[in-house]
């Protein structure tokens, strides 16, 4: 009771304070909300590094063998890996059968010739990138290709982090400019895209991302962006609707209507400001969305392509490796997003409960 | 309306006890069980115990060989090979079904030609109208006037390739001659089917098949489960097949020597689409059989071999080779990579000699694949073993070839075509399965050429129609065997069939010229020979390099008897086991 | 409320010709072609064209349009172009397995949400009360792909305390074939369950009514209970009412692993394959249950509580 008064005090003295200051105080306050902020900042920071290439930018080399296991696991006890067999002859290197035991002429004869007169110099037989030498064992295992998981993984986090927030971002500027619209212009306009909410609404969410897909045909992270922002404004778009509908009425409104502000203005200088905590709020919960939704449209296929790696992507190649016995992908990858998740989640909460208007005191 | 989609009479009979049931899982859905509407394997196997065709293969022989099935005995083949005279069996009887109302029902020649006609009817587009299509004198001049003219299709109009001269004898009479013909009429798509039956069920007749086969569909949940209980008309045959030189069969002929075809009275089949759980099922006990799938591979083998622990429990294990080729191909027709110009199948040659397939083999197929680098299959008439591939995985190699000809790398480390332009290769693929990490392989390997890359996925539906519109400038392609013959292989590159099966727009007339000699020869060491060189060209020109056939391992309980593994896939050996 | 009723039966018109419009543009226009699928292994472009006659798709679009509104208002929408099999039995018979697996899971999620939620609103802010909120924030970030794939290994296959997969329509072994995923689908639905009660009924307790009871002398429990219990099921109610239909494709995860025969599987099926007649089906069907629940739903929040007024 006494803190109270304190602060009450203290607010008086020192004026009327934004309510961005008010929030961070009371986030301050909250050591829940702060340590996940703390946790989620550190994987921003790690995903910042990766995007800038200072870390992980090997991710898609083999250096290890198949299924390596981690190092504190001891190396696989396997011997010599099985010998491919064949069926029908193949030729080591240059040992071809000459062309003319089947009565043919090679068009590429002359070249060839050349080639094998002059021993290859150039510069574009270029070292592939091979690591000859492949390790027992890595930090937190490989997958089957060899590739380290603890790198994928921080690879897949910059991926799914950052189109987690790109398609959040896309979802609530189109459901907060859907709602704005119309919630405050009301009659037609809100008439028209109440239409559009209850027809998006009443297809079958899955549905929606396959037609969507076939539109879009190129597949890639963009696709991917593309495909979550343009299903998920609906629940921004209500809260937003519901918002605009209230503040319409409000006499700051009706004020700047007196003195000449044009809807526009009204709209988005005036009112926008005042449902900017629900925007937030809804912004931060689409990203933590978003990171689960990309898991599920990688089973679907719509995932990244070959060249990026993706949380979605490492965990679809786990029921396959679990049934194997290969459990380190799973473990690293589901670990890392519940943490993160978890994390972003709890900070939500916390950033709903520091801008709740309703506890200013 | 037929919400129960039982076929036949509800039997009297009791259920047969739990150990005299065998249980079976499919990793894909039913889609008709329709002969004439059949495409994928798992409805063709369905067909091929409920519903039986003028001939068949015998059960243990290798190299396939055909036996009569409701023929009496193999055809008259006579006008040096333009007619065939099929001899019914008496006495066979389709199952029983309210179509019938009551009567007994023989098979008479009436139906099998009813049956032939059937496949060609445009308004069922049958998938394998092919099996038929350009054979009989004057059904397809009968399939065109229905199509043409949009009324249905004549089914009593008399053709002079199909005549029925008695209630047991048809006599066909061929176009050209055939040696492939007999193939044909093994195929579950030319199961016999009764035309009453045809008329009383309509558009439905894909949920009702009455057949005269071993087995009938007691009870059936549409994508989920299905029973098949023995057919009360069918007539037994005795379990007898020659084993042969290979051991396994002859182990086989030991345990079931003297039983009754079908000895099983009932089958009881699962829908698992997921290979995990279909594992977990046969490990518990669910089911009887499993084709084990590459994936899982590592779990149950060791180097080849049934772990210990699975041998110890009795699990039975056989393998065979199936027969098919997978490997990558380059459209001919492509802007960028297609032409015949030298520059350009050295080109192709450069881009299929980077595909690390013993990687392919070792890591996505778990080591359950051979390598093959010939167009025709083992197991099917027309291999040759002794084949060396002109187009190993060397990388360098093929760097030296793309820098002779002058692909030069730009600025951005990539290369351009000799002229300048951009050089970029578009693999296609569908999202099923181990598609995904097939694309990575194939990009390892075009990294290392320098060149840039694009991954292209798209739903089946989409890549089937680009493909047969010669848009999809590389993928990997897999065609299993219909019928045993190298034929069936042999026809993919044939120009003609360009927007059909040749789905590389090859065209060489040469190669024309070679592959229509081929089919006029027949099996035999002359069309071997043709064969190599057809081969060889395909390589020479940077069509396709075939990389590998997979391995297909059954794992059964070791309560199973009889099993082995038969040379078609669209062919069930249900029939032939027995349980203990 | 009789004409705030048929207002909104009025209402669904437009919407409902809307989802048909942007279900046939969508897949009749940028859909797969199924053509090629079932020309099969060896056809060419006569026998493609055949195809296409045979299922009307050389049709100009209006009229495959206009055919398409006449199926939707006589609920008949032929036969599925890759099995034969009749539209509306695929929908009578993977309708009940797929509502057998989740009504049941709905009705334990909704009964052990709101107990939970009620015990834990009883001791809010207490250290139980955080850690509740952590764990089920927690077990939300984990995908369901995992928890049945690990769930299926772990509980099916390695102790055999469940089939590995399988279904009966009826009877003791449905029982023995649904709980595995049901319980599955539970782990993940519940934790937001909770979350979402757990708020509805905080919101609750703040209002007067409560205060004024807690004045009177009433037990917490009482008051919990019997007051808040029955005003916050209002929200909750709707909210179960109204996402039913949303979950019957969402189960599909579940059919799937499971071999479940339900609508959900049926539809990736479908879409897999360019099955228009199945997939249209299915979505506007599902459109028409999603908004007759969401009207259902708002008619019971009016219904419980009439001082809410529906505009």
């Amino acid at each position: 009771m006494s803190e109270r008064i304190v602060s009450f005090a203290k607010a008086r003295q020192a004026g009327p304070k934004s309510l961005a200051s008010i929030a961070w105080a009371r986030l301050c306050r909250n050591p829940l909300g702060l340590c996940s902020l703390g946790v989620v900042v550190v994987f921003l920071i790690t995903i910042l590094a990766s995007a800038l290439g200072l870390i992980a930018q090997d991710w898609d080399t083999q250096y290890a063998v198949s299924f390596a296991p981690p190092c504190w696991m001891g190396a696989k006890l396997e011997a010599i890996p099985d010998e491919v067999i064949s069926v029908t002859s193949q030729p080591r290197s240059g040992m071809l059968d000459p062309i003319e035991m089947y009565g043919l002429k090679d068009p590429l004869q002359p070249v060839l010739d050349q080639l094998k007169d002059n021993p290859l110099q150039n510069a574009s037989r270029g070292a592939p990138l091979l690591i000859l030498e492949r390790s027992p064992t890595l930090f937190l295992g490989a997958d089957k290709w060899g590739r380290s998981v603890a790198l994928k993984v921080i690879k897949g986090a910059e991926t799914s982090v950052l189109v987690g927030i790109a398609s959040a971002l896309l979802a609530t500027v189109i459901g907060t400019l859907l709602g704005a619209f119309a919630g405050y212009l009301g009659s037609w306009v809100d008439a028209f895209i109440e239409w559009l909410y209850g027809v998006f609404t009443a297809i079958p969410y899955l549905l929606l991302v396959f037609a969507i897909a076939a539109v879009l045909q190129q597949k890639g992270v963009f696709t991917i962006i593309l495909i979550l922002g343009l299903t998920g404004w609906t629940g921004v778009y209500r809260l937003i609707r519901a918002e605009y509908l209230k503040h319409k009425v409000r006499e700051y409104v009706q004020a700047a209507q007196a003195i000449g502000a044009s809807d526009a203005r009204r709209m988005f200088v005036h009112i926008l400001p005042n449902v900017s905590h629900v925007i937030l709020v809804q912004l931060s919960q689409q990203v933590v969305n978003f990171i689960k939704a990309e898991v599920i449209l990688s089973f679907l296929g719509f995932g990244v392509p070959v060249d990026v790696v993706s949380w979605g992507s490492i965990l679809n190649e786990t029921p396959n490796e679990l049934i194997l016995g290969y459990s380190w992908q799973l473990m690293t990858c589901g670990l890392a997003m519940a943490i993160l998740v978890t994390a972003f989640a709890m900070f939500t909460d916390a950033l709903r409960d520091a801008l709740d208007p309703r506890l200013k005191s | 309306m037929g919400l129960c989609l039982c076929a036949g009479v509800r039997a009297e009979a009791l259920d047969p006890p739990a150990n005299r049931v065998l249980r079976i899982a499919s990793s894909t859905a039913e889609t008709t069980l329709d002969p004439v509407g059949i495409q994928d394997l798992y409805s063709a196997k369905l067909a091929s115990v409920l519903f039986e065709g003028v001939l068949t293969y015998d059960y243990l022989a290798r190299p396939a060989k055909l036996v009569p099935l409701l023929a009496e005995r193999m055809p008259d083949i006579t006008d040096g090979g333009k007619t065939w005279i099929i001899h019914l069996k008496k006495n066979i009887r389709f199952a029983p079904d309210p179509a019938f109302k009551g009567k007994d029902r023989t098979v008479q020649a009436s139906d099998l030609a009813f049956t032939l006609y059937r496949l060609l009817d445009p308004a069922l587009h049958s998938p394998f109208s092919f099996l038929l299509e350009g054979k009989l004198l004057g059904l397809d001049e009968l399939a065109k006037r229905a199509r043409e003219s949009k009324q249905p299709f004549d089914y009593k109009a008399k053709i002079p390739g199909i005549e029925v001269i008695d209630e047991w004898t048809l006599r066909l009479r061929l176009n050209a001659p055939d040696a492939n013909f007999g193939h044909a009429l093994a195929q579950p798509n030319l199961g016999v089917i009764a035309p009453e039956v045809v008329a009383f069920y309509g558009e439905q007749i894909g949920s009702h098949p009455v057949g005269t086969g071993p087995y009938f569909v007691k009870r059936w949940v549409r994508g989920s489960a299905m029973t098949l209980d023995r057919n009360p008309h069918y007539r037994p045959r005795p379990w007898d097949f020659d084993a042969g030189k290979d051991p396994a069969s002859v182990k086989v002929v030991e345990e079931m020597r003297g039983k009754m075809i079908p000895a099983i009275p009932r089958i009881e089949i699962k829908i698992i689409p997921e290979a995990q759980s279909a594992w977990l099922a046969f490990r518990r006990g669910e089911t009887d059989l499993i084709d084990l799938p590459s994936k899982l591979s590592p779990v149950a083998l060791s180097h080849g071999k049934l772990n210990p622990d699975l041998v110890k429990q009795g699990i039975q294990h056989e393998i065979a080779v199936e027969p098919e080729i997978i490997g990558n191909y380059l459209n001919l027709q492509d802007p960028m990579v297609g032409g015949m110009d030298p520059a350009h199948i050295a080109l192709r040659r450069a881009i299929l000699m980077s595909s690390d397939d013993e990687a392919m083999i070792r890591v996505i197929r778990k080591g359950q694949a051979v390598r093959l680098s010939y167009p025709v299959p083992p197991g099917v008439l027309g291999h040759d073993a002794k084949y060396k591939s002109m187009l190993p995985y060397d990388p360098v190699a093929a760097n030296a070839l793309l820098d002779g000809y002058g692909f030069k790398r730009a600025a951005d480390g990539f290369r351009r075509q000799p002229d300048g332009s951009p050089l970029v290769v578009r693999y296609w693929r569908t999202n099923e399965g181990e598609s995904r990490d097939m694309e990575e392989l194939a990009k390892r390997g075009i990294d290392q050429l320098h060149i840039r890359f694009e991954g292209h996925a798209v739903p089946f539906p989409d890549l089937l129609k680009a493909e047969r519109s010669c848009q999809v400038m590389m993928r990997q392609f897999a065609w299993i065997a219909d019928y045993p013959d190298g034929d069936d292989f042999m026809q993919l590159f044939y120009g003609p069939n360009i927007h059909a099966n040749n789905v590389f727009c090859f065209q060489d007339a040469e190669w024309d010229r070679l592959y229509q000699e081929s089919v006029a020869l027949g099996p035999g060491e002359k069309r071997d020979q043709l064969y190599q060189k057809m081969a060889r060209m395909v390589e020479m020109y940077g069509v396709m390099k075939i990389s590998h056939a997979r391995l297909h391992h059954e794992l059964l309980q070791a309560k199973v008897m009889g099993f082995h593994i038969s040379t078609i896939a669209s062919v069930a050996e249900w029939p032939y086991l027995d349980l203990r | 409320m009789a004409a705030y009723f048929f207002q909104r039966l009025l209402q669904m018109i437009p919407t409902l010709f809307g989802v048909i419009l942007l279900v046939f543009l969508l897949f009749n226009w940028v859909g797969g072609d199924p053509a090629y699928v079932l020309a099969g292994k060896f056809s060419n472009p006569e026998d493609i064209a055949n195809i296409r006659r045979q299922l009307g798709l050389d049709q100009p679009l209006y009229i495959q349009f206009g055919i398409f509104l006449r199926q939707v208002l006589t609920f008949d929408y032929g036969l599925s172009w890759s099995t034969q099999e009749p539209v509306s039995h695929i929908f009578l018979t993977r309708l009940g397995p797929s509502i057998a697996l989740l009504l049941p899971m709905l009705i334990l999620e909704t009964l052990i949400g709101i107990a939970i939620a009620l015990a834990v609103a009883y001791v809010r802010d207490s250290w139980i009360d955080r850690a509740l909120t952590l764990t089920t924030t927690a077990a939300m970030s984990i995908s369901l792909l995992i928890y049945i794939i690990v769930g299926q290994y772990f509980f099916a296959f390695v102790l055999g305390w469940f089939p590995v997969q399988g279904w009966a329509n009826h009877g003791q072994s449905w029982v023995r074939y649904a709980v595995l995923p049901i319980l599955l689908g539970l782990a993940v639905s519940i934790a937001p369950a909770i979350r979402l009660y757990r708020t509805f009924i905080l919101e609750e307790m703040g209002q007067d009514y409560v205060r004024t009871a807690r004045a009177k002398g009433l037990s917490e429990m009482r008051v919990m209970l019997v007051h808040v219990l029955r005003n916050a099921s209002i929200p909750i109610i709707t909210n179960v009412l109204s996402s039913l239909p949303g979950l019957l494709i969402g189960a599909f995860l579940l059919e799937r692993f499971f071999s479940i025969p339900g609508i959900g599987r049926e539809v990736i099926m479908a879409v897999e394959r360019s099955d228009f007649p199945v997939i249209k089906a299915i979505t506007v069907s599902v459109a028409m249950a999603t908004m007759v629940f969401n009207l259902l739903a708002d008619l019971a929040y009016q219904w419980v509580d009439p001082r809410v007024k529906l505009s």
